[in-house]
């Protein structure tokens, strides 16, 4: 393989890992409490953030790592108790109309404490060095995103498919009446829907800083609304729709912006969006999913 | 002496801007099966989420006096209620179609304690209805829905009712499965259960049936044995499909 080629294919597979690891979260959360949360994206930033502070303070990176999965789900977990939990059972445009406010709050709360001022993030001396493999080679960077979100998204489907709460979580998921006549505590359930999706988008914003080198306050919509996007991709709502959904946006982009000519790389969001359009007319329900279930 | 062990004392019940239940009083003695019927929106599914916690009455009792003591079910939430030893076995199955068999049964089993007693428990729902182990690794959207109705009742037979509660078991079955589902009912009383039925073949409910009650616009206008309100003349006419 050509490096040119393997070059695509590193910055494609670690593109998409991050939009994975974003998209997984938002689609979990989506999934049990059938409301977009607006402010996935936010708790992205939010991580890198904390990372960030983190890393200044000397805290070592394998430590800022945990915390960083930490202080996500601890992100989420409070927009579920705050916001969602009351909001249960409310229209979905009254969730739709809530949680973009929380979007709002935090994007303007982060902007009055941190001000709007981009801050460069610096994976250390080692993550920035290129590992050759048999004649090609990758950034270290680019590598560690590819591998530890491998790792996070395996430790992610055993827990929803192999272990008891994920059963409940996707029970709650499908049908939250018939989950509480299980005995399932659904709030309970649900908290750990969120702290699971959000603890993934807050490891996200750590690798996403590390990897474009700058963060600030409102770096969040971006990856919001790609994760959103690969999961229409993937078919609302499933987690392995997330998965692929994330994977395919992440390589297309990258594709798109490597097969072109260089004056084309611009319109990279553009393509990303037609593609969207594309999707939504052609296939709604996901490029992956044979029919939407309607919940019962 | 013997308290019974459901008590429903002048339970009141709003849905919406409808007064759904007024003043209902009915009780249930251990080892009973005791059937509900009437008419289509008479309440009894809303009777059966009063139990089991779904719905919160305005007023009234339900004394459960169960394995941990007597206790108000309105005052709890429902996996609270379940934990006590009440399990709803809901209208339309609402079985988990996305999930397999063998995870649905788990479901039932979600809130035991007691897990190392699953195994035998479920061998044994397993013998009641084979065709749960056979399909056990499928999801469950893919069975029949008299198989479903088998999930949803081994479903809740794994959550160790101590009370359970039917609502309209046999709602859209083949024959063949009706009378799979009603020997299971007989089973579970013969093996002590005290069961609330609800069911649209009265005929069926009240032959099984120890006594039952009668609800007409969330009132309950009728009691009796079974087999005395099976001869009742406004029960025949109005249930029973009888014209003459
Ligand atoms: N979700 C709801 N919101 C508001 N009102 C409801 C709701 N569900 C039922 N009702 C009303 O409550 C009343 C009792 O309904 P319920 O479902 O308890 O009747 P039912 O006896 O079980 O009838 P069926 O035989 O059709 O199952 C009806 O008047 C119905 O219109
Ligand atoms: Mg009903």
């Amino acid at each position: 393989m050509s490096q040119y080629l393997f070059q695509q294919l590193v910055n494609g597979l670690s593109l998409g890992s991050l939009y994975a690891l974003i998209a997984i979260g938002f689609s979990m959360i989506y999934g049990i409490v059938r409301l977009i949360n607006f402010a996935h994206g936010d708790v992205v930033m939010v991580g890198a953030f904390a990372s960030l502070a983190m890393v200044q303070a000397g805290v070592p990176w394998s430590m800022v790592a945990m915390l960083a999965l930490v202080i996500g789900a601890a992100a989420g977990m409070t927009i579920e108790a705050a916001v969602f939990r009351p909001m249960r059972g409310a229209s979905q445009v009254t969730g739709f109309i809530a949680t973009l406010a929380v979007s709002v709050l935090i994007q303007n709360g982060a902007l009055l404490l941190l001000s709007g001022q981009q801050r460069t993030f610096q994976f250390p001396a080692f993550m920035r060095q290129r590992v050759s493999l048999g004649g090609v080679s990758a950034s270290m960077t680019d590598v560690a995103i590819i591998v530890l979100a491998v790792v996070l998204i395996a430790v992610l489907l055993f827990v929803v498919y192999r272990t008891r709460l994920g059963t409940a979580m996707r029970a709650t998921s499908e049908n939250l009446l018939a989950a509480r006549l299980m005995g399932v505590p659904v709030n309970r359930t649900i908290l750990a829907a969120f702290g699971m999706g959000s603890a993934l988008a807050g490891i996200a914003g750590l690798m996403w800083g590390g990897k474009f080198g700058q963060i600030d306050p409102l770096m969040g919509a971006a990856p919001g609304l790609k994760a959103f996007i690969a999961c229409v991709i993937g078919g609302v709502g499933s987690i392995g729709g997330a998965l692929l959904g994330g994977y395919l946006l992440g390589m297309a982009e990258v594709l798109f912006v490597g097969l072109l000519p260089p004056e084309y790389a611009s319109y990279r969001d553009t393509f990303v969006f037609l593609l969207l359009i594309v999707i939504l007319l052609v296939k709604p329900s996901g490029l992956f999913m044979r029919h939407v279930e309607e919940r019962a | 002496m013997n308290a019974p062990l459901l008590a429903i004392e002048g339970l009141n019940l709003r849905r919406g801007a409808t007064h759904v239940l007024h003043d209902l009083t009915l009780d249930i003695r251990r080892g009973e099966i005791v059937a509900l019927i009437g008419a289509n929106g008479a309440g009894k599914s809303s009777t059966l989420q009063a139990i089991s916690g779904l719905l919160r009455p305005l007023s009234g009792r339900i004394a459960f006096d169960g394995p941990d003591g007597a206790i108000d079910l309105t005052r709890l939430a429902p996996e609270a209620i379940v934990r006590a030893g009440v399990v709803h076995c809901p209208e339309g199955r609402q079985i988990f179609r996305s999930l397999t068999v063998r995870e649905n049964l788990m479901m039932g089993a979600y809130p035991r304690t007691d897990r190392e007693n699953l195994p035998a428990e479920l061998d044994r729902v397993h013998e009641l209805f084979p065709i749960l182990a056979e399909r056990a690794k499928l999801a469950a959207g893919s069975l029949s829905g008299g198989e479903q109705m088998m999930l949803a009742m081994g479903r809740s037979l794994l959550s160790k009712p101590v009370l359970l509660l039917l609502d309209e078991p046999s709602l859209g079955l083949a024959p063949q499965y009706i009378e799979r589902i009603f020997d299971v009912i007989e089973q579970l009383r013969s093996q002590g259960a005290t069961i609330l039925l609800i069911e649209q073949n009265a005929a069926m409910a009240l032959e099984i049936a120890d006594r039952g009650y009668v609800l007409e616009h969330g009132r309950i206008t009728l009691t009796g044995t079974g087999a005395d309100l099976a001869r009742n003349d406004e029960v025949r006419r109005a249930y029973l499909g009888d014209l003459g």
